[in-house]
């Protein structure tokens, strides 16, 4: 794994800023890997064997898929909604698991950190950069139960949505008054279709 | 006796020789009532510290393993029992344990058992399959069944031949979620409308609706009286509701009028009795999409009956029948334990 300030500044990059978020998600994945036993997570053959939840959609979470290699779309990145700056890395050769949550003393304890700095936010980034893990991180071993509709790999299961016929993958169905739904047509959906105006109304 | 072809596949290693030996699959340790698991996962190597473990273990030879081509080991074989028999709303680790994978509910709801297809699985050579009843209430994430091949190697054909008859006959297992449905309830009895006593079967209706997902709208207390109580379901079938219940008058004097009630309001499908104590004077109707369930007083008395048996199937959108309240029969009689340990017993799992 490359040092600190490399990850640091290719993180920044990624996620378009510099910020305190992205001192703590860079330190939070280094902590994560080294944990679970994982050196080189983002190469071969150590990018399979794991796999990180983070809890938060923040800056951090931009910073830990940049040290980590973690990908949505290769499913080693996983949302949990919980609106907590946590995440949990998990070697799924091992399963050993350990969920690191980033704690609200150390916004406090910037201002010990660096004294110096009087900007807030800049405070926060230099005081996070040297701050001392068990103050900038509560630690705890944890076991995931990763599903295997969660796991990485080809697709295993498909069905089909019997009212809008859209195929539903790694078992997102749900079986409603006896017929297979997607979760659209069971629960109704995030968005409203829109309707076009024909061309009086325009 | 061992199938002869798994067993080439193993070589026998005195556990003195075993430093350095990858595992062929975990090493499960039992300490009486403290602990039965996995003291060394598949794959481990084996340390010179780990010898006196193993050898407490009763482990005095270690197999390792050359797989053949038509041979598949225990973890993979599961993968695709599991995979197989597991139909909408239930899951599965992707780690299979000391060569076992439990099935789980993705979310809460009625557990279905396709039992007949479970049979017809477990007749097949080298796997099997154990579940939980038919038509138990689920939560999320609670076990349902547990399959594993039985042999730490199984015959590639075997293992297909099981696939293949869960795949024929899917879902094996499934779970039906919950609809969060309307309820109307009506408590009759001349002693509870005048105010002799006080009525206590809202209270229980409530709480075993509520604990599904279920919202009572409306509540009113009747007399005994044939045409109030027709009036009443006539006018709650008008409105946005799913389910009608009924308390009370569904015995067999002459104040007992809320069946008679019921029928006179008019519906397509009624049934009255069930094969289940206690709970045997209970009706089932349906009009359209509307059910209707009238309670036998029984349900003051007793805390689990007809009613826990019926409501978690309408609630999954089920129309239970004359049959399916006649194959209750079978564990409907009711063992009255103190304290009640209900769905944890065998009270309606027949059916």
């Amino acid at each position: 794994m490359e040092d600190f300030e490399t990850l640091l500044k290719g993180s920044a990059k990624a996620h378009g800023h510099l910020c305190p978020g992205q001192v703590v998600g860079v330190r939070m994945a280094m902590l994560g890997c080294h944990l679970i036993g994982l050196d080189e997570p983002r190469t071969l053959p150590q990018i399979k064997n794991l796999i990180v939840y983070v809890e938060i959609d923040r800056c951090a979470t931009d910073a830990i898929a940049f040290v980590t290699g973690v990908k949505l779309g290769r499913r080693s990145l996983k949302f949990v909604d919980n609106g907590i700056m946590a995440a949990t890395f998990v070697n799924i050769k091992t399963q050993k698991a350990f969920r690191i949550v980033s704690t609200e003393e150390s916004r406090d304890l910037a201002k010990v950190y660096a004294p110096d700095v009087i900007d807030k936010e800049k405070q926060q980034l230099e005081a996070y950069k040297k701050m001392n893990l068990d103050d900038l991180f509560i630690v705890e071993e944890v076991f995931v139960d990763v599903s295997a509709c969660d796991f990485p790999g080809p697709t295993r299961f498909k069905a089909v949505c019997a009212r809008c016929n859209t195929i539903v993958r790694d078992k997102r169905e749900v079986l409603k008054n006896n017929e297979i739904l997607c979760r659209s047509c069971a629960f109704g959906s995030y968005y409203q279709p829109v309707q076009k105006k024909g061309k009086n109304d325009a | 006796m061992p199938d002869k072809t798994a067993l080439s596949s193993f070589k026998t290693i005195p556990i003195d020789q075993a430093v350095g030996t990858t595992l062929a699959h975990d090493m499960t340790e039992i300490i009486p009532g403290k602990y039965k698991g996995p003291a060394f996962k598949k794959g481990h190597k084996v340390k010179s510290e780990d010898i006196c473990r193993l050898m407490r273990m009763g482990k005095n030879n270690l197999y390792s393993l050359d797989l053949k081509e038509n041979q598949i080991h225990e973890d993979d074989a599961v993968l695709e029992l599991a995979s197989a028999l597991s139909g909408p709303g239930v899951t599965f680790s992707a780690i299979p344990n000391e060569g076992k994978l439990e099935l789980k509910a993705a979310y809460p709801g009625l557990f279905k058992v396709n039992i007949d297809a479970l049979i017809d699985f477990n007749m097949i050579q080298d796997v099997m399959c154990a579940s939980i009843h038919n038509n138990t209430c689920v939560e999320k994430n609670q076990s349902l069944a547990a399959t594993r091949a039985i042999p730490l190697v199984i015959e590639k054909k075997e293992l297909e031949k099981a696939v293949k008859t869960a795949r024929e006959n899917y879902p094996i297992f499934s779970v039906k979620m919950f609809n969060p449905l309307k309820i109307r309830l009506i408590i009759t009895g001349n002693e509870v409308y005048k105010g002799l006593i006080q009525d206590r079967f809202q209270a229980i209706v409530e709480k075993k609706t509520k604990a599904l997902g279920a919202t009572i709208k409306e509540t009113i207390i009747l007399p005994d009286n044939q045409e109030m109580i027709t009036c009443r379901i006539k006018s709650y079938l008008k409105k946005d509701t799913d389910l009608i219940i009924t308390t009370g008058g569904m015995s067999v004097d002459p104040d007992d009028v809320t069946r008679a009630g019921i029928e006179q309001a008019g519906f397509d499908d009624t049934h009255y009795s069930s094969a289940v104590l206690p709970g045997a004077m209970f009706l089932l109707g349906y009009n359209k999409n509307i059910s209707i369930m009238g309670l036998p007083a029984c349900g003051l008395y007793h805390k689990t009956t007809i009613f826990d048996l019926i409501l978690p199937r309408l609630m999954a959108g089920e129309k239970p029948g004359k049959r399916d309240l006649a194959k209750l029969c079978h564990g409907g009689l009711c063992m009255n334990c103190k304290p009640c340990r209900f769905p944890a017993c065998p009270f309606g799992k027949s059916a």
